[in-house]
């Protein structure tokens, strides 16, 4: 597939990691030194140029692609280029990136003339929403509208022994569930009933919703289900998790420095208690209980700050801790402080937007681990060789199959069952794996 | 230089344009003159006298004429500032005009100028108080007169203006809204003299429908008491939340159907008449009935008629339907600031009166033709005090104060509280002044009583208590008391802003 990028930001060099081995990319951006860094790591076409101009477009070729993405850090030159890019191909998918819900809203309600909207804010709130659920996890996705879950945990010390220590074959697994990876230091392990989940390992579970809360519980009895969390920023990022959240029936507390930008929170936000206060102010953290809140997130513009702020936030007893990385870097700087999960929500945005990218058969996809694996939902081909095959027979691959989707509903095959044409397949894989594993299906 | 100095001029001192604001003052005056002949039909039909009519009116728009004229050169507009000079003076010239017929007649209730003035201030704010002690005196052509300029006032007569005058020179929204009760008029956000024709056309067709109703309950022999003519005065009385009556004994010798179309009718005029529109022009009722202020006001009449209700019944003063109507007319008449009376609540048991007193606050809503503090400040102020109870425990907390979901301005919030508080320093003063003055000249107000006719005449409401309750009159009062109701009348008509600004030094001075 041919695929146009506009921008060559965080995002863009995302996407272009996940995609410039199997499609044909060529990336445009206004910044020479940007696309040098792409072109340096990938084998990727670059054209130097304005995303809203028409004539830098069609000279970068805009009108053989198939798939053109705009994702760049600024909604009106997506926008723009979304247009433009619309009127020069007449058969190609268009992906625009935003950061306002109110485009995503236009675009639903069929106001914008490109395929599909993707908001860093709404992704990274739906993220953290999935995050809250299963607070165990340290990332988790869901597939098939919500019917399976895919979540990524840590196996720390407290965790059950009905799971731990025991091979997994007499282990109490969480009905509908199953352990797709183990992962060790580097080494990781797609298990049989031999082996064995130890302290200290990182696992990948598929499983229906209930599963994925079994399995949190599990391995962090004392978690519970979140009802009450305090959010450190109420700009965009913040507002948008509080909008989630309390959807869900979650008590929001949010708190934020600017004056300004806490009243706007408190208008439009009326389920939300907002405080115009800093996160790192003793007083106001001891009187308002702020380390009451069962989880903390921290959505402030500044990484250093959320890092900083969360940390004080532990002191003052706050049992579970997210931060937004708004750095790829700090992903890593934020474990190593101690922070439970990290949203980066560029990476959770070029996520969303790949999936554009595969195969039409292809519904969703996640990435973990820093994209070495990623979980494919596939619908399967009526000639495909393992259609009837019993899932005991199939080989591995270094892939596995977690979940189908059959007529709606989600079942968590065993050995005995048979894959059937038309099923959706929730498929755990390498990353290096994923177009053999699609193409076999 | 020479040049320059010049071209600079002579230090200006004014900081408002007061030819302007009078050129506009002497335009409204022009045409309000007009209204004097209203009553001339009904003085030819009755055989009584015409000649004050007409020269009442020829003296107001020969007098606009002559203020237009003399400031003819003038060329600013009329902004924010000229804005409550010319409405805080149009209403004391058309208090003057109200008053004209009665002096001009040489009624012997009226004729007096103090009388005459305070009958006219009365009129045209809607409150409904009066100087006459014996109304059978009024002829019919003056008894009209009287009811008419309540129904003038209480729509306003700058609304009225904007809404049929070709082209006045008026630049915005606020000369508008500095005579509208309430402090905002936003449902109908459209052109200012679109928005007073929607409102002068509703107000004109509930009118219409009461004078049906009433007249049909006549016709129909179901009210012996109700003349047609009767149907147009007291029309003329409920839906401006006037309150003057053409029959010495208010509304009680009307039959029960009467009362209860009268109490109907003084409710709708104390709901928001641009809600109202929507809701009943527009048939979208759901903007009325989800709005909080109409909730609350419905709540609050419901509320207080049961309360009066079992107090009555409980005092043994009335029972069954009679105990019901007199609590609901009562407690709709005193609440939405109209005045008529279908009992003479004045001879009721204290606890009662304490409670009409207490009514005497709530007021009607934003936008309707009622008086007093109003039902949205009630509300919004009740969420401003449950914001600082609150916020006294978390100091950072950020709470929007909300009226139908959406945030209400901090400014807007901040006015209302400073209102309340002026409205309650205006009672308080002029309560003093009337009770010293009643110590005075002895005549023979109770402290009570004294209080209730600050607030009588401030909320433009109509009876007190004593002497001066429903049936009665004020006549009895000191020309102090009378000249310091007038003053209550005008300024809790225009609420209080409008007058207070222009005692301020910064007002006019530079």
């Amino acid at each position: 597939m041919k695929i146009f990028l506009i921008g060559a930001g965080q995002v863009g060099t995302t996407i272009v990691e996940a995609l410039h081995e199997e499609h044909e990319l060529t990336v445009l951006d206004n910044e020479m030194t940007r696309l040098q860094a792409i072109s340096g790591r990938f084998d990727v076409a670059t054209f130097e140029g304005d995303g809203t101009s028409r004539k830098d477009l069609a000279a970068a070729g805009v009108a053989s692609a198939d798939l053109i993405i705009a994702c760049t850090s600024r909604d009106e030159v997506n926008l723009v280029a979304g247009m433009f890019a619309r009127s020069e191909t007449a058969g190609a998918t268009t992906v625009i990136r935003t950061s306002n819900v109110e485009y995503v809203e236009l675009w639903r309600g069929g106001q914008l003339d490109v395929d599909f909207v993707v908001s860093s804010e709404l992704e990274t709130a739906y993220a953290i929403s999935r995050i809250i659920g299963v607070p165990a996890a340290r990332q988790t996705d869901v597939f098939a509208d919500g019917e399976v879950q895919v979540g990524e945990f840590d196996a720390e010390e407290g965790a059950s022994p009905d799971v731990i220590g025991v091979p997994l074959r007499d282990a109490t697994i969480p009905a509908d569930s199953k352990v797709a990876a183990i992962i060790r230091d580097t080494e990781t392990v797609l298990p049989g009933g031999d082996d064995v989940i130890r302290i200290g390992d990182r696992i990948v579970v598929i499983g229906s919703p209930t599963a994925a809360k079994t399995w949190s519980s599990l391995l962090w009895p004392e978690g519970g289900a979140v009802r009450d969390v305090v959010i450190f920023g109420a700009g965009r990022v913040g507002s948008a998790i509080a909008r989630v959240l309390l959807d869900q029936g979650i008590r929001v507390r949010m708190v934020e420095a600017s004056r300004e930008q806490a009243r706007r929170a408190a208008e439009s936000l009326p389920e939300a208690r907002v405080f115009n206060a800093t996160g790192f102010d003793p007083d106001f953290l001891e009187r308002e209980r702020i380390g009451q809140s069962q989880a903390g997130i921290f959505a402030m513009r500044d990484d250093a700050k959320n890092q900083y702020a969360a940390s004080i936030a532990q002191v003052h007893g706050i049992p579970f801790t997210i931060a937004i990385a708004h750095e790829a870097m700090s992903v890593a700087a934020f474990e190593q402080a101690g922070i439970d999960v990290s949203v980066n929500p560029r990476a959770v945005t070029a996520e969303e937007i790949v999936r554009f990218a595969h195969d039409p058969r292809m519904q969703q996809v996640a990435m973990l681990e820093g994209n070495r694996y990623e979980v494919l939902d596939v619908t399967t081909r009526e000639s495909s060789r393992y259609i009837g095959m019993a899932f005991r027979d199939m080989p591995v691959h270094g892939s596995l199959i977690g979940a189908i989707v059959r007529n709606g509903h989600a079942l968590f095959p065993h050995g005995d069952d048979v894959l059937q044409a038309g099923d959706r397949v929730i498929i755990f894989t390498e990353a290096a794996n994923a177009p053999w594993v699609v193409e076999a299906l | 230089m020479s040049q320059s100095v010049a071209r600079i001029g002579p230090p200006r001192r004014l900081a408002i344009d007061v030819p302007a604001a009078v050129n506009l003052i002497g335009t409204l005056g022009k045409f309000l003159g007009i209204a004097a002949l209203f009553p001339v039909p009904f003085a030819l039909w009755y055989g009584e006298p015409v000649w004050a009519f007409l020269a009442a009116g020829a003296i107001t728009s020969g007098f606009g004429l002559l203020l237009e004229r003399l400031t003819a050169s003038s060329r600013g507009g009329v902004g924010l500032r000229e804005g409550f000079l010319v409405v805080a003076l149009t209403w004391l010239l058309a208090a003057g005009f109200a008053a004209l017929p009665y002096v001009l007649s040489q009624n012997p209730q009226l004729g007096s100028p103090i009388d005459a003035y305070f009958e006219g201030m009365s009129g045209f704010t809607t409150t409904g108080a009066s100087v006459a002690s014996n109304l059978t005196d009024i002829n019919r052509s003056l008894g009209i007169w009287r009811q008419f300029t309540q129904w003038l006032g209480g729509m306003g007569i700058i609304v009225l203006a904007i809404a049929v005058l070709p082209r006045l020179r008026v630049g915005g929204r606020q000369l508008m809204e500095s005579e509208l009760p309430g402090p905002e008029i936003s449902q109908l956000s459209e052109r200012i003299r679109s928005t007073a024709r929607k409102l002068w056309f509703l107000y004109v067709g509930l009118t219409a429908l009461q004078v049906l109703l009433l007249a049909s309950v006549g016709w129909a022999g179901l009210d012996d008491e109700m003349t047609p003519y009767q149907a147009l005065a007291n029309s003329f009385s409920t839906m401006p939340t006037g309150g003057f009556s053409t029959l010495p004994r208010s509304a009680e010798g009307f039959s029960p159907i009467s009362q209860w179309i009268l109490a109907l009718f003084m409710a709708i005029a104390g709901a928001n008449f641009a809600l109202m529109y929507l809701g009943i022009v527009r048939r979208r009722p759901r903007a009325l009935m989800r709005d909080e202020e109409f909730r609350l006001y419905v709540a609050l009449v419901l509320v207080a008629s049961a309360a009066l209700t079992a107090m009555l019944w409980g005092h043994g003063i009335a029972e069954g339907e009679e105990a019901v109507r007199a609590a609901v007319f009562q407690t709709v008449s005193i609440m939405t600031t109209t005045g008529l009376a279908s009992a003479d609540f004045a001879l009721w048991p204290t606890v009662l009166l304490l409670a009409l007193f207490a009514l005497m606050f709530v007021g009607g809503s934003a936008g309707s033709t009622g008086g007093s503090i109003k039902v949205v400040r009630h509300l919004l102020l009740g969420k401003t005090l449950r914001r600082e109870i609150d916020q006294t425990l978390s100091p950072e907390v950020v709470l929007p104060i909300r009226l139908n979901g959406a945030p209400v301005d901090e400014r807007t919030v901040r006015a209302i509280s400073a209102f309340v508080l002026l409205y309650v320093g205006a009672w308080v003063v002029g309560a003093s002044i009337i009770a010293v003055d009643s110590a005075i000249t002895g005549s023979g107000l109770g402290t009570l009583d004294a209080l209730a006719t600050s607030a009588t005449a401030l909320g433009n409401i109509g009876p007190a208590f004593g002497p001066a309750g429903p049936m009665g009159s004020f006549a009895g009062l000191g020309d102090v008391s009378k000249l310091t109701m007038i003053g209550l009348m005008w300024v809790g008509r225009l609420e209080i802003v409008p007058v207070i600004v222009l005692v301020t030094r910064h007002y006019w001075r530079l």
